[in-house]
């Protein structure tokens, strides 16, 4: 009677081992994984950060006013220069309240610049955020 | 016989068995009692890594939380010198050198070294990574470092600041706020394997705290268009330096603060410390007539005379003490408000002398002069203006048109904004936020009103007197089509080694703000030196006149400036 308690027992004991150290090389089996995963997600998002910062750097008003300005004369617009756009069904589209729009004195007499952002050394017209 | 000597072999090899076990026993006690600790100890320092976690730092903001100064996660190279085979080093050399753009010699030098770790080069760019790791050489290995960059570049440079190697701040707010920026570092013990090589399990983790971000009130724009017309002025003068300040008046949120020369932020180990000094609030020098306004607004604060009261200019040429006085145009009798729209020194100083020394020097330093006004920036000076007693006999004839004091161009813009606000000395601030990561408010700056200087009355008539500069008087070049403008000239003799007035080294400004009659930017624009032509009108008005121009069309949401706009669009309909 005793025996087989002791065989039991001594079952029971080898089966928990067992299972604690295939639960702990498991752990460390998910470890090794994630920190791959981690590795390539970290190396991913690394990149993303220096494609953000290459916009943002790209886009900057140093960079973009240096071109504009010193190749092209671009200039400030003026109020009648902007356009308010809305959005109306998944479109873009012109407000109807416009509120500083050239005059018709001046339209007809040409008496000011015209709307447009123009460019006046460079050959190709830039007509951004202008009408 | 045998027997016998068989159980004594068996009893002899048991106790040599019960011996062997009894002293493991002893063993195993001792150091589980006495030794446990001690190599508990070694046994963690086999498995378990500490690694200190570095805290994002804060990223600064304009006032439109465009970001100005922002981590970039980057890679740093290492090499292991003692694992890199000795004839390899020399090919290894050849091929990194023009990849990281280094030294032949130093490198090799580096590679030879007999090191477990070295570092080769510390943040470099992606590409260099990139073109290394395709080298695939053995020895060499990366770590992750975080590096500060400006997407800006050289916007806003001298106040920004920038943040050494380590993360750790060295000029402007990045040095200033670097406490709020840097956070804290954290750790953690994490595990490693048989082969030393870490994996993200961790014992025990104090996690960093991520730095604040600051909200400035510089608004990108507005500095831009501020550098682009500074810069130019520099460059079509040659000029020893120039600066410019936008404020808002009301508030006293610097909105543009800019200099020339001026640097890179992503390459500040290259540049000069002339370069990164910023002489907006770290120079002194004597104004000149921009100085006047102090002494116009005390003359009618303490109602010693009134605009139209008729001073005679000695036709160019006045006696103060030992000196002769000189207006640039000799006039004869001006009005109050003429000897201002003129800037005619010889009047200036006929009001001053009815003023007296006691009250001018009062209003000087009402107006700010002498003292530091509190920006947050490090190294802003308090300037020089000295007590009465001090005073020679000629200082009546000289610290009221400029000459004898000194100021930077931050107090200078400071003076200007009490007339343009009606008469309150706000203190300049530049952040306006700090944040945590999450968005949420650590500390809102407001405006600070440092006192009260003159009555809203006396603002709104020097603003009369100051629009009549623009308008008739010395500062034309400075009038903005569509607005009213108030501002005032300046043209200082800068002084010779000798103490001596230099004829030929000139320090041209302007100061102003607009619209007139409801302010919404005040401007100070200094040019040191510059030739040929040196007067504040020629020089630095029309860097005025383009700032306030780009400024106003850009500040449309301002209720002054789209009423200027609105009207000054319909007369040219009409």
């Amino acid at each position: 009677m005793k025996i087989p308690k002791f065989l039991a027992a001594i079952f029971f004991i080898t089966l928990l081992s067992l299972l604690y150290v295939w639960q702990q090389t498991e752990i460390f089996r998910l470890a090794y994984a994630a920190q791959k995963q981690q590795t390539s997600f970290q190396n991913l998002l690394d990149k993303n950060t220096v494609l953000r910062y290459n916009i943002k750097r790209d886009s900057s008003l140093t960079r973009l006013g240096n071109k504009f300005f010193q190749q092209s004369d671009f200039q400030m617009p003026e109020t009648y220069h902007l356009v308010r756009l809305e959005y109306s069904k998944g479109n873009m589209v012109l407000s109807e309240s416009q509120p500083n729009k050239e005059g018709i004195l001046s339209r007809l007499f040409g008496i000011k610049r015209q709307a447009e952002a123009k460019t006046i050394k460079s050959p190709n017209p830039l007509v951004v955020g202008s009408y | 016989m045998y027997i016998v000597n068989h159980h004594r072999r068996i009893n002899a090899v048991f106790l040599l068995f019960f011996i062997f076990l009894a002293f493991c026993i002893a063993r195993l006690l001792f150091i589980q009692f006495f030794r446990a600790t001690y190599l508990k100890g070694i046994a963690k320092k086999q498995y378990n890594l500490f690694v200190e976690l570095e805290p994002r730092r804060g990223t600064i903001y304009d006032a439109n939380l465009k970001p100005q100064a922002v981590n970039i996660s980057i890679d740093s190279l290492y090499a292991v010198p003692n694992e890199i085979p000795e004839l390899d080093k020399e090919r290894i050399t050849k091929k990194l050198s023009p990849i990281l753009d280094m030294d032949y010699s130093s490198l090799k030098d580096k590679l030879y070294r007999q090191k477990a770790f070295i570092w080769l080069a510390r943040k470099i760019t992606p590409g260099q990574t990139e073109a290394i790791k395709k080298l695939n050489i053995k020895g060499l290995g990366f770590l992750k470092e975080t590096k500060r960059c400006y997407p800006n570049g050289y916007l806003a440079s001298h106040l920004v600041g920038f943040a050494g190697l380590d993360n750790v701040g060295l000029e402007g707010l990045e040095l200033l706020y670097d406490r709020s920026l840097k956070g804290e570092n954290g750790f953690a013990f994490f595990l490693r394997d048989a082969r030393q090589k870490r994996l993200d399990l961790y014992e025990n983790m104090v996690v960093p705290k991520d730095g604040y971000d600051l909200i400035l009130t510089i608004d990108e724009v507005i500095q831009y268009i501020a550098e682009r017309e500074i810069d130019k002025v520099y460059r079509a003068y040659r000029a020893n330096s120039a600066s410019i300040i936008v404020m808002d008046p009301h508030t006293g949120a610097i909105l543009a603060l800019a200099k020339r020369p001026t640097f890179d932020l992503n390459e500040y180990a290259k540049v000069s410390r002339a370069q990164i000094h910023d002489s907006a609030i770290c120079d002194l020098f004597e104004p000149g007539s921009v100085f006047k306004i102090v002494t116009a607004s005390a003359a009618l604060e303490e109602k010693k005379v009134v605009e139209e009261d008729k001073f005679f200019c000695e036709n160019g040429s006045y006696k103060v003490a030992t000196h002769i006085l000189h207006d640039h145009t000799p006039h004869g009798w001006l009005t109050f408000r003429e000897v201002i729209t003129e800037s005619s020194n010889i009047g200036t100083t006929k009001v001053a002398q009815i003023l007296g020394p006691q009250t001018l020097y009062r209003y000087v330093r009402l107006f700010g002069f002498g003292e530091k006004l509190g920006i947050d920036l490090p190294g802003e000076i308090s300037g020089s203006i000295k007590e009465p007693r001090l005073w020679s006999k000629v200082s009546i004839g000289a610290i009221p048109i400029g000459q004898e004091v000194g100021v930077t161009a931050l107090q200078l813009v400071s003076a200007v904004s009490v007339i343009a606000n009606g008469g309150q000395l706000m203190k300049p601030y530049l952040v306006r936020e700090i944040r945590d990561k999450y968005g949420e408010t650590i500390k809102a700056i407001s405006p600070q009103l440092i006192r009260k200087v003159i009555s809203i009355d006396t603002a709104s008539r020097m603003k009369k007197i100051l629009t009549g500069v623009v308008e008739d008087g010395t500062g034309k070049l400075a009038k903005v089509p569509g607005f009213t403008v108030a501002g005032k000239t300046g043209t200082a003799q800068k002084l010779e080694p000798n103490g001596a007035y230099s004829h030929d080294k000139f320090i041209a400004s302007f100061i102003g703000f607009a619209p007139a009659e409801d302010p919404a930017i005040s401007v100070v624009v200094t040019v040191d030196e510059p030739r040929p032509y040196y007067f504040g009108g020629v020089v630095a008005a029309p860097v005025f006149k383009n700032v306030v121009s780009d400024t106003l069309k850009y500040l449309k949401t301002h209720p002054s400036v789209l009423e200027a706009l609105a009207s000054h669009e319909t007369d040219r309909d009409n």
